[in-house]
C-alpha cells in the first residue's frame, strides 16, 4: 500500500488527500440527504434571515480566509526566495558568516564584508572546471537601488538576453535591473553606502550612463543596477583589476592589480564540479557555500516555527469550529418556530434533521468557498506587499495544502453540524409552535 | 377517502406541576362531523386539539382515530398521522415568508415520497384557486393580506387531501368579513368531501356552523351540543 502511495505522482496524492479530507462530509451530506428534498426550504431559511446568516458566512470566511491567505503565502515566500537564489550557484567569500554573505551577494542586503583578494579571485578564476567566476562589489547606490560592480557574463548569467539597449562595455557604462529607477539613456553619480546613510557626493565626479535593462529574474537584483567591478574600484579610487594602460573591462583581471570584491559568484562548467569547487575553496582564508542550501538551512530552522504556527493555525482552527458550532446552534433557535411548523404538519424527523444540517451546511460551504477567495486575495495582496518590500518575488496562489486545509475544515464542521441538527429535532415542539 | 371516526377515552393530560388541564372521561365523534370547542382561554381547548392532533401526548387515555390510537404511536408515527390523514390550520398561519403561496400551500411536497410530490401540488394548486387564491400562487406569502394568507395555510392543509381538519382559532386574527368568508370556506370545503372538522374557537359565528359544540371548562366538558 505504501508502496503503491509512493508510486503515484504528487499531484495524484494530493488530489486523494483532498478526495479523502472531503469524503467524510461529502459521504455524511449524501446520507444527511439521502429521498430528501429540503433545499427549498433552506433557501428559504437563509433568505428569511438573509443579514445574520452572510454575518456568519462572513464570519467563517475571514477565519478560513486567514489559514489560506497565511499558508500560501508562507509557501510563496519561500519558493520566491529560492527562486531568487537558484543563479547563484556558488559563493566564494571571504571568512565569516554564510547567512551574511547571502544576503549580501543574493539578496542585495548591505554589509560589510572582508574581501577576497586579487590573489585569490585569480586563483579561483583559473581553477580547472570554473566556467565563471563574477566578483560581485557592492557598496553604492542610487536612488535607492543598489549599485553593484560585476561583470557582463554575470549579466548575462542573471538575466539571460537584455530586455532593451546593450550591456556595458566601458568602465563608465550600467545596465539597469527591470525595475530600476533609471531608464536606458540616463547618466547617474552613484552615492555611497545605503540608505539614510549614502553621501551622496562621495562619488562627485564620476558618472555612469544606462545603456540596457536587464528582464525581469523576480529577485533584487530587477531593482540594482549593474556595473563594471571596474567602475566600482574607479570611483573608489582604487586600481582597475588590469594594468595600466589597459583599456578594457572584464576578465581575466590583474591579481596585481584588482583591488579585491567581497563576493564571486563560481559556476562550475558541469554542475557535479560546483561540490568539488566548494570543498576546494572551503578552507581557512575563504569560505565557499551553496546560497540554496543555506536557504534550506534557514527553511530547516524556519520549519520548526513553522510547525509550531501549524498546530497554533491548527487550534485556531478548531477553535473556529467551535465557534462555527455555538454559532450555527444560536441560529437554529432562530429558525425553531418554522421547524416546528414542519414537525407539525408530519415531516418526518428525519427530514427535519436534514432541513438543519443542510441549512448549516449551507452557511459552512458558502463561508469555505468565500474564505478559499478571500485567501487567495489576500495572500496576492501580502504578496505584493512583500514583493514591494523585499523586491523576492513572492506569487502566492493557492495550492493543494490550501485545498486540504479547507476541505479538512469543511468535514469537521460539517460532522458538528450533526449536533445542532441533533438538537433541534429535540426543541419542545409545542413552545417552539407558539414562539 | 372516508374520515375515519374519532373516539376519545379516560384522556388526562397535566401540567408538569401536576395540575389537570384536561380529563375526558369519553367523546365519540363519527367520522365526516363537525365540531367546535369552545370555552373560556384556559379551558383546554388547544391542548385538546393538539392531543387530538398528537402534537401532546396525554398522561392517561386513548385519542383513536379510526382503528388508530395516535396516543400510543412513536413520534415519527404520530408525525406521520399527522401527514396522512390530519390537515392542520393554526391561529397566524405560520407560513414561510420566503417562500410563494404555492411553495407554502405545497410544503408537504418536500418531505413527501417523490411519487407524492406532483399530486400534492397540483392539490395546492387546485385548493388555492377555489379559495380565490388562483392567480397569486407565484406572489410570497409576505404580499398577502391576514385572510388570504389564512386561506394558503386552508390550502396548505387541505393539501395532502386528509380526512379530517384541525383548526386552532382560524379567525381570530381576521376582520368579521374575512372571518365569515373564512369560516364559510372551512365549513364547504370539509362537507363536500366528507371531511371530518374540528375547530378551537371563540368565535360564536363560525362555532355555530359546526354540526356539533364542546364547550370546555377547566379541561373539562362542560356542555356538549348538537346542532
Amino acid at each position: 500500500m505504501r508502496d503503491l502511495w509512493m508510486s503515484l505522482p504528487a499531484t495524484a496524492q494530493d488530489a486523494a488527500l483532498a478526495l479523502a479530507l472531503v469524503a467524510p462530509g461529502l459521504l455524511l451530506g449524501l446520507w444527511v440527504m439521502r429521498g430528501l428534498r429540503p433545499l427549498p426550504l433552506v433557501g428559504a431559511m437563509l433568505r428569511r434571515f438573509s443579514w445574520v446568516n452572510g454575518l456568519f458566512v462572513l464570519l467563517i470566511a475571514v477565519s478560513v480566509g486567514l489559514g489560506v491567505g497565511l499558508l500560501a503565502q508562507e509557501r510563496g515566500l519561500r519558493q520566491g526566495s529560492a527562486r531568487a537564489a537558484e543563479k547563484f550557484d556558488l559563493i566564494v567569500a571571504a571568512p565569516g558568516s554564510e547567512v551574511t554573505v547571502m544576503l549580501a551577494s543574493v539578496y542585495l542586503q548591505p554589509s560589510d564584508m572582508a574581501l577576497i583578494t586579487g590573489a585569490q579571485y585569480a586563483e579561483i578564476a583559473a581553477t580547472e572546471g570554473v566556467a565563471l567566476a563574477a566578483p560581485i562589489a557592492f557598496g553604492d547606490s542610487h536612488a535607492g537601488a543598489p549599485v553593484v560592480g560585476t561583470t557582463a557574463d554575470f549579466v548575462t548569467h542573471l538575466a539571460g538576453p537584455l530586455a532593451a539597449g546593450r550591456s556595458f562595455a566601458t568602465a563608465q557604462e550600467a545596465v539597469a535591473g527591470a525595475f530600476a529607477p533609471v531608464d536606458v539613456g540616463d547618466s547617474f553619480t552613484p552615492a555611497h553606502g545605503h540608505g539614510a546613510m549614502a553621501e551622496g557626493d562621495a562619488h562627485a565626479g564620476h558618472a555612469y550612463t544606462v545603456t540596457g535593462r536587464m528582464a525581469a529574474t523576480g529577485s533584487p537584483w530587477d531593482r540594482a543596477i549593474l556595473v563594471p567591478v571596474e567602475g566600482v574600484w574607479e570611483v573608489h579610487g582604487l586600481a582597475s583589476g588590469h594594468a595600466p594602460g589597459t583599456d578594457r573591462i572584464g576578465p581575466p583581471f590583474d591579481a596585481e592589480y584588482m583591488p579585491g570584491t567581497p563576493a564571486v559568484l563560481v559556476r562550475a562548467t558541469e554542475l557535479w564540479g560546483n561540490y568539488a569547487l566548494r570543498s576546494r575553496f572551503t578552507r581557512s582564508d575563504m569560505m565557499a557555500f551553496f546560497p540554496g542550501t543555506v536557504l534550506a538551512q534557514l527553511h530547516g530552522l524556519m520549519r520548526d516555527i513553522r510547525s509550531a504556527m501549524s498546530l497554533m493555525a491548527g487550534l485556531t482552527q478548531v477553535l473556529v469550529a467551535l465557534s462555527v458550532l455555538i454559532g450555527l446552534m444560536i441560529l437554529v433557535r432562530l429558525i425553531a418556530r418554522s421547524l416546528a411548523l414542519l414537525r407539525a404538519i408530519g415531516a418526518p424527523l428525519r427530514f427535519v434533521f436534514a432541513v438543519v444540517w443542510s441549512y448549516c451546511a449551507a452557511l459552512i460551504l458558502s463561508g469555505a468557498a468565500l474564505g478559499l477567495a478571500l485567501g487567495f486575495v489576500a495572500a496576492r495582496g501580502l504578496s505584493a506587499l512583500v514583493t514591494a518590500r523585499t523586491d523576492v518575488l513572492v506569487t502566492a496562489g493557492l495550492g493543494w495544502p490550501e485545498l486540504h486545509l479547507v476541505a479538512g475544515f469543511v468535514s469537521v464542521t460539517l460532522l458538528m453540524a450533526l449536533l445542532p441538527a441533533w438538537l433541534a429535532v429535540r426543541r419542545p415542539l409545542l413552545s417552539d409552535l407558539r414562539t | 377517502m372516508r374520515a375515519p371516526d374519532l373516539r376519545v377515552e379516560g384522556l388526562r393530560v397535566q401540567s408538569r406541576e401536576g395540575r389537570v388541564l384536561l380529563a375526558i372521561d369519553h367523546l365519540a365523534l363519527p367520522g365526516g362531523q363537525s365540531l367546535a370547542l369552545t370555552g373560556a382561554s384556559g379551558a383546554g381547548k388547544s391542548t385538546f386539539l393538539h392531543v387530538l392532533s398528537g402534537l401532546v401526548r396525554p398522561h392517561a387515555g386513548r385519542v383513536i382515530w379510526g382503528e388508530t390510537d395516535i396516543a400510543a404511536l412513536s413520534e415519527d408515527a404520530r408525525a406521520a398521522f399527522r401527514r396522512d390523514r390530519l390537515g392542520l390550520v393554526f391561529q397566524d398561519c405560520h407560513l414561510f415568508e420566503e417562500l410563494s403561496a404555492l411553495g407554502n400551500a405545497a410544503l408537504a411536497s418536500a418531505f413527501a415520497p417523490r411519487a407524492a410530490r406532483a399530486p400534492i401540488r397540483a392539490a395546492a394548486a387546485r385548493w388555492l384557486a377555489g379559495l380565490g387564491l388562483g392567480q397569486a400562487g407565484a406572489r410570497p406569502v409576505d404580499s398577502f393580506s391576514g385572510g388570504e394568507r389564512q386561506r394558503i395555510a386552508v390550502a396548505r392543509a387541505l393539501a395532502g387531501d386528509p380526512p379530517v381538519i384541525l383548526a386552532d382559532e382560524p379567525t381570530a386574527a381576521l376582520d368579521r368579513a374575512n372571518a365569515d368568508a373564512l369560516g364559510a370556506d372551512l365549513v364547504r370545503l370539509a362537507q363536500q368531501d366528507g371531511r371530518g372538522l374540528i375547530v378551537v374557537t371563540h368565535d360564536a359565528g363560525l362555532a355555530v356552523r359546526m354540526t356539533r359544540q364542546l364547550r370546555l371548562a377547566d379541561g373539562r366538558i362542560a356542555e356538549d351540543s348538537h346542532a
